[in-house]
């Protein structure tokens, strides 16, 4: 009873004034971004209802409304089921191979050979290169004429395929995008996953070895739990940045060839600002937030069951 | 086989991995290193060569002379890059200690809407900026693409400066007010001192995630001479046909030092605060 009374004690002046002051210290952060982020956001979804071109915006007209011609003209054309599923397939693709990849690089890093403060340093280099770059580096390494890739394919096939051209067929396109972005994020994923590592428990791990669990058990017993909070952040972190992700297919094919590359970030930016419709953009934005919800929801469902368990 | 030959060979097979999965991430930026170096037509050989037959600096000497809009480009992405880090580690420091000290009712609503501001997709914040900054005069100047850039930055750097604070104790800020310092005073001189590496962190942070911004400058500069770097090089030297590639791989490698001499000087820092912010926060 004491206690409950407590709680509701006035606010004493000091109090009131920590609010005033942690108010305005946050306002200027919570202005700009309602004002940058939020706002624009609810209003492309409002844009999304609405006949609105770049001529609205030149003739300062306000759009109208035009019963989800929007949402029904991209769902008939079948464009925008064609760029969740390039989309989903992309950032699956991404996220496994960059997981994997990057346990096996922080596994190896985190074990007792050489070199592996040096390692750890220069094998960051690839994150820091700006997305377009690395969209340039990829985009020579894969070019058509004299790309490397074209040669190293012509040597292991034996001379069989000569004219290898990763970009340039709807079969291999998303594939050879994958790459660059793997090639990008893996160091990121590495050095989350390795930090966690250094913090299992060498006593845990001794007393499974003592008590005759093996490599691969230790592992999944052991190190996966233990470090399931900084799988879990690095995993949603790769999911939200490859569903953005937008630079590198705008620069390597721009949503080509036959759009076997085009993602929702590639149809939504070509209708709005290539075709000119706001509206219509704004609708393939919508459904890609949701989408985003969606995916995020389940993802953190799926671990809170795997954590209880 | 003996147990330590077992262990020989994974060893062995660890250093393989390694060293492929190394080659793969730095093979390319060797590649684009060396074709810097040769001439177009070296450059255009097939099969390739390794290393530079004539190893030159013509697309260097080029880039440098002739070319002034890169310089143009550059210089723009040094300012709106630098004032972007300076704006958005102030705000950040001044949020960071808010959402981290005091806990105020809706703290919760704050951080919700911070955390979910990170994954809208920038294309629909264009679609809307792109009309809402031309209302208000702000499309096609540095001050807009500026404060759109902020606004991206600010929520994981809030995230990651709240975690810095939240591992600084209490007791030294309230012997502080105990002595009779404001409020202020208490977190620019006592407090901040604390946490200054994780200043230079997110600054660095905020700096790196700016100069690899393309979407925000494309969409709202439409004039030349404002554009930034990625957007500049994207629009002028991505032509449909014939590509320069000495030049391109020239401009890949002058746009990537900036950034990879900063980050290898600062690397300490950044690595513990994006640790700690990703993990903890």
């Amino acid at each position: 009873m004491g206690k409950h009374a407590q709680v509701r004690v006035p606010m004493t002046a000091r109090e009131r004034n920590d609010r005033i002051f942690a108010g305005a210290l946050l306002l200027p952060s919570v202005l700009i971004t309602v004002i940058f982020i939020l706002v624009p956001v609810a209003d492309s979804v409002i844009k999304s209802f609405l006949d609105f071109k770049v001529k609205n915006i030149i003739s300062g007209t306000p759009g109208s409304w035009n019963h989800f011609g929007n949402y029904i003209k991209l769902f008939s054309s079948g464009r925008l089921g064609m760029a969740v599923a390039h989309t989903l397939v992309f950032v699956a693709a991404v996220v496994i191979a960059q997981f994997i990849l990057g346990m096996i690089l922080a596994l190896i890093l985190n074990s007792d050979i050489r070199f592996t403060r040096f390692v750890r340093s220069i094998m960051m280099a690839p994150w820091v290169v700006p997305t377009i770059i690395s969209g340039l580096i990829w985009m020579w390494m894969y070019q058509p004429q004299y790309g490397l890739l074209k040669y190293l394919v012509g040597i292991f096939s034996g001379g069989k395929m000569t004219d290898f051209a990763i970009l340039n067929d709807p079969n291999t396109a998303l594939l050879g995008i994958t790459i660059a972005a793997l090639w990008k994020q893996i160091p990121l994923t590495t050095l989350l996953l390795v930090s966690g590592l250094t913090n299992v428990s060498a006593d845990l791990l001794e007393a499974a070895t003592i008590d005759g669990a093996n490599g691969v058990k230790r592992f999944v017993y052991i190190t996966i739990p233990s470090i399931m909070s900084v799988i879990k952040i690095t995993v949603s972190m790769a999911i939200i940045e490859n569903f953005k992700q937008f630079p590198l297919f705008w620069t390597m094919t721009g949503g080509g060839p036959d759009n076997a590359t085009t993602t929702l970030a590639i149809l939504s930016y070509r209708e709005a600002f290539v075709s000119n419709n706001l509206g219509s953009g704004a609708a393939v934005t919508t459904v890609w937030m949701l989408l985003m919800i969606v995916v995020v929801f389940v993802y953190n469902r799926v671990f809170k069951d795997v954590e209880m368990n | 086989m003996g147990a330590r030959g077992k262990k020989k060979i994974w060893t062995m097979a660890e250093y393989l991995i390694l060293a492929v999965i190394l080659l793969f991430l730095l093979f390319p930026l060797y590649w684009v290193l060396m074709t810097s170096f040769k001439t177009n037509m070296e450059a255009y050989r097939f099969p390739p060569t390794m290393v530079p037959e004539a190893p030159n600096v013509n697309s260097y000497i080029s880039l440098f002379t002739e070319d002034n809009f890169f310089f143009i480009y550059y210089k723009n992405n040094f300012i709106v890059s630098g004032i972007t880090a300076a704006v958005t580690l102030v705000l950040a420091v001044m949020s960071g200690y808010a959402l981290s000290r005091f806990k105020i009712r809706w703290n919760r609503w704050i951080v919700a809407a911070f955390l979910s501001a990170q994954m809208f997709p920038i294309v629909s914040r264009m679609i809307s900026l792109y009309d809402l900054l031309g209302k208000i005069h702000l499309i096609n100047t540095r001050a807009g693409l500026i404060l759109a850039l902020t606004a991206a930055m600010l929520p994981f750097a809030i995230t990651l400066m709240a975690s810095f604070f939240d591992g600084i104790p209490r007791e030294l800020e309230e012997a502080a007010i105990v002595d009779g310092a404001g409020r202020i005073q208490t977190l620019f001189q006592i407090v901040m001192p604390l946490v200054k590496s994780g200043m230079v962190a997110v600054g660095i942070y905020a700096f790196l995630m700016t100069w690899d911004d393309y979407l925000h400058a494309v969409t709202l500069i439409q004039n030349d001479s404002l554009r930034t770097l990625s957007a500049g090089v994207a629009l002028r030297y991505l032509g449909e046909l014939s590509y320069d590639w000495s030049k391109v791989n020239t401009i890949s490698v002058v746009g990537i030092l900036p950034i990879m001499f900063l980050f290898f000087f600062f690397q300490k820092y950044m690595v513990k605060g994006l640790v700690a912010g990703a993990v903890k926060g």
